[in-house]
């Protein structure tokens, strides 16, 4: 009796040590009974583990992702695995087979789609394409290849082409009815962006290559409707029509106007102080694009409207992806932001950045919503759907520490998470 | 609280949870008898705050100036010097500006200039952010010279690139070499002497018509990289060039010179579009030896080829008035011969290299005739237009640096 107490009491007393956000430890599996009581022990663990604010959102959101997520993500590796493996401390969900190498951009489809589909371009010369239902599953749907990296990529306001750029200095559009994909872009070096731009009276893509040129193509033709020149190479791009901001090497940060034509609005001093990598336009109540967050090598976003009514207190800028906070003097360490993104409905901005790290931020009360932990790589890309319930974001190498620190054997992941309410905009008082 | 005696030494084990404290600036000095190496060594501050993930402090210290492979003995000289500069700059750099105040006459807005510069490449160094970037003291600044700005896909494809080709030595010595160069270019801003604050203030100043630096050397080239192409036999064209090869030598010089004289790869490195590729190399034979004889035979030259204006070679007078290799210039003066030195890229350094190119003369090198003037500045009617276009341009391009000096009007002084 007593030695039946001993073996039944232990896998409990077990249960409260594991810290918040690791895995509960595997239970003892010496017997039946054990394991029977053992199950439910560490659902208990993962309750307590997850933070509140995720569970008590998944369970609200039955019909999204269904039950609770911990068993969605890999659930093998919370029964399984011994070691505190870092590589999802957030306990989204994974995507099932994610790409090979590095990924580079993630998009989900447009509202004409039913349904969410997702496309990641990599650093395997791949472009994948998944389904992901509402109860968080992700089935692979299709693929195409470049011969080089894929950079960018991007989705037709109707949902059913997908643009890709790559290293190979060529943009292809992908049709996913018939899975054909055909070149409809030729720069002189690698084409950095993409984007689709939907004007009343014109349709085109957008690129951007590091051979400073910003090109237009309508996709049946193989000359470009339009050139434009660049100070520099093109780093990122973003475009809500009728605004397109581009920011490119050597500080340059470019607007530009696409009514009738695609034409500059304004060369715009850099708020920052070193070099631009990501590029975000955020639109104001009444939907209209109003101005854009930048984010750079040195861990600092900024915020800036194009006609702002006291530029002075409107743009500002705000320090990001760091360590050690401001706790003492001793040198922090700095991440590149390298991606920006804006929830749909709420106007609220997600980072990501090298140090593996999320930050939801409300730029208006200029506070921010909430910071991830840290995962064990960078986070490479990050999206959201286009009604703003899915949170995607790829942790993966971003070549931020030179090639000592890559490491062609590691798992990429791209993970999804619930958005609708953390990224809810904190009342201004 | 007690002060932790190992963690002074660079070996604290409890890190992070060390009962006792740990001061920040004690914990900069290196510790030689640790593991060097990059993932996870003992190196004092750094490792301790992060115990697993990603190291920056380890990385910016260790692996990343030293190669691959043997990474050991030349990272622990690399993070020695930076570590022990940084900790003891912080704790000078003050005083120093603050008595070197009146003295200088710098307006207040002005030395909040410099002190912000001064501060912001002390966060550089410490932070382990990206360094290949450029910079900018301030929003609305033109951005400081001297910084070769990638963005981490280029260098990553570069890297892919190489590793198809089986290059990736290349890749890896054109990569320490960029960062020597930062390096280099950091540690000058940090601890400006006078001419390199009026250098960096006119630039500062002139906003509008600096044009944006271009890749290097005047490169508006299809493969817009700008990376120093991998030069496929770069010990015979650097020997053509009696380039002592140190890796910390202007190296976008020798590398990209090295790509065009190989020829074999469309050079990347915009020295012009690949027809004229022999030009400048002939051009630069023949022309340049003086330059190469004593722009190239140095070790350990600060600042390479990006800076315009006299912080160049103002500090690397300083440097290598005491490392000079034998030159068959004795009779130039001691910082004409430190400027020279420093790489033929900045308008007065070709200045004085016009200057001692002259006293070359003298001296049994094939030099052609153009030199044998004794006039320190060309009025601009005898500059050929491609001459006049090289002082103009913010760098020279290789091969076309002009033996002549440059026009008085174009100098800063």
């Amino acid at each position: 009796m007593r030695e039946k107490q001993l073996r039944t009491r232990r896998p409990q007393s077990a249960v409260p040590t594991p810290a918040a956000g690791a895995p509960a430890p595997p239970p003892p599996l010496c017997s039946r009974r054990l394991r029977r009581e053992a199950r439910p022990a560490p659902c208990a663990a993962l309750r307590r583990a997850v933070s509140r604010e995720v569970s008590s959102a998944v369970r609200t959101r039955m019909s999204l992702f269904g039950s609770t997520s911990g068993f969605g993500t890999g659930g093998t590796s919370m029964f399984g695995s011994t070691t505190a493996d870092n590589h999802n401390p957030m306990k989204d969900i994974e995507v099932t087979s994610p790409p090979d190498d590095s990924i580079s951009c993630l998009a989900f489809s447009p509202p004409t789609l039913p349904g969410n589909f997702l496309i990641a371009g990599s650093w395997a010369n791949d472009v994948r394409c998944w389904e992901v239902q509402d109860n968080g599953q992700t089935i692979p749907k299709a693929q195409q290849m470049h011969t080089g990296p894929v950079l960018d990529g991007c989705w037709s306001d109707d949902g059913s082409k997908v643009f890709t750029a790559s290293c190979d200095k060529t943009a292809k559009m992908w049709d996913l009815n018939s899975n054909q994909a055909i070149q409809i872009a030729q720069h002189d070096a690698p084409v950095k962006t993409i984007h689709w731009i939907k004007a009343p009276n014109y349709s085109c893509v957008m690129t951007g290559s590091w051979d400073k040129t910003l090109k237009f193509w309508d996709t049946r033709s193989p000359t470009p409707m339009m050139t434009l020149q660049l100070p520099e190479r093109c780093y990122c791009a973003d475009v809500v029509h009728p605004m397109a901001a581009v920011a490119t090497a050597e500080r340059g940060l470019i607007v530009y106007q696409l009514e009738n034509q695609p034409s500059e609005f304004r060369r715009i001093e850099s708020p920052l102080k070193h070099q631009h990598r990501c590029v975000a336009i955020f639109k104001d109540k009444v939907n209209k694009p109003t101005g854009f967050a930048l984010g750079s090598i040195e861990g600092r976003v900024a915020i800036h409207y194009i006609n702002p009514p006291n530029p002075a207190k409107d743009n500002f800028t705000f320090k990001c992806h760091r360590s050690n906070g401001t706790n003492t003097s001793a040198p922090q360490d700095i991440y590149a932001v390298n991606g920006i993104a804006f929830h749909p409905v709420h106007g609220t901005l997600a980072t990501v950045g090298s140090d593996g790290r999320f930050s939801f931020w409300d730029k208006d009360a200029r506070t921010k919503l909430k910071t991830s932990e840290q995962l064990d790589q960078p986070i490479s890309a990050c999206c959201f759907n286009h009604n703003g319930n899915i949170f995607a974001y790829a942790s993966s190498y971003d070549w931020s520490k030179g090639h000592e620190f890559y490491n062609p054997q590691k798992k990429n992941y791209i993970f999804l998470r619930n958005a609708a309410e953390e990224l809810k905009p904190r009342n201004k008082k | 609280m007690t002060i932790c005696q190992f963690f002074l030494q660079g070996r604290c084990r409890f890190g992070d949870r060390c009962w006792n404290e740990h001061p920040r600036g004690g914990g900069g000095r290196p510790h030689s008898a640790g593991p060097v190496r990059g993932a996870g060594g003992g190196w004092g501050a750094a490792s301790q705050r992060y115990a697993n993930v990603i190291q920056p402090p380890i990385f910016k210290h260790s692996t990343w100036g030293g190669s691959g492979d043997g990474g050991g003995f030349s990272g622990a000289s690399d993070f020695g010097s930076p570590g022990n500069k940084s900790a003891v700059f912080s704790q000078n750099r003050f005083s120093a500006l603050s008595s070197a105040h009146p003295a200088d006459g710098f307006s207040d807005e002005e030395q909040r200039l410099l002190d912000c510069v001064a501060k912001d490449m002390a966060t550089w160094e410490s932070s382990g952010q990206w360094m290949f970037s450029c910079y900018s003291p301030e929003a609305g600044k033109p951005n400081v010279s001297g910084f070769r700005e990638f963005s981490a896909e280029e260098v990553r494809l570069e890297y892919y690139n190489c590793s198809a080709n089986n290059n990736t030595e290349n890749y890896i010595n054109s990569v320490n070499q960029l960062v020597q160069e930062w390096r280099n270019r950091l540690q000058e801003l940090k601890a400006l002497n006078a001419s390199g604050k009026e250098s960096l203030l006119s630039q500062l100043k002139n906003a509008v018509t600096q044009p944006l630096p271009s890749l290097g050397f005047g490169g508006q080239q299809a493969s817009s990289f700008g990376f120093p192409s991998f030069p496929v036999s770069s010990s015979s064209s650097a020997a053509s060039f009696s380039f002592k090869a140190n890796p910390s030598v202007p190296p976008g010089n020798a590398a990209a010179v090295g790509s065009s004289a190989a020829a074999s790869n469309p050079p990347t490195f915009g020295v012009t579009s690949s027809p004229s590729v022999p030009n400048p190399v002939g051009s630069g034979n023949s022309s340049a030896p003086s330059a190469a004889s004593f722009s190239f035979k140095t070790s350990g030259t600060t600042s390479g080829c990006g800076t315009s204006g006299l912080s160049g070679f103002g500090s690397s007078a300083a440097a290598n008035s005491s490392s000079t290799a034998p030159l068959p210039v004795s009779a130039t003066p001691s910082a004409a011969t430190g400027t020279s030195q420093s790489g033929a890229s900045s308008a007065s350094a070709a200045q004085t290299a016009g200057a001692s190119g002259h006293n070359v003369t003298s001296a049994p090198s094939a030099v052609p005739n153009g030199i044998a003037s004794d006039k320190l500045y060309t009025p601009r009617s005898e500059l050929t237009a491609e001459e006049l276009e090289q002082f103009e341009a913010k760098r020279f391009t290789l091969g076309k640096i002009p033996l002549k000096p440059p026009p008085i009007d174009l100098l800063y002084l």
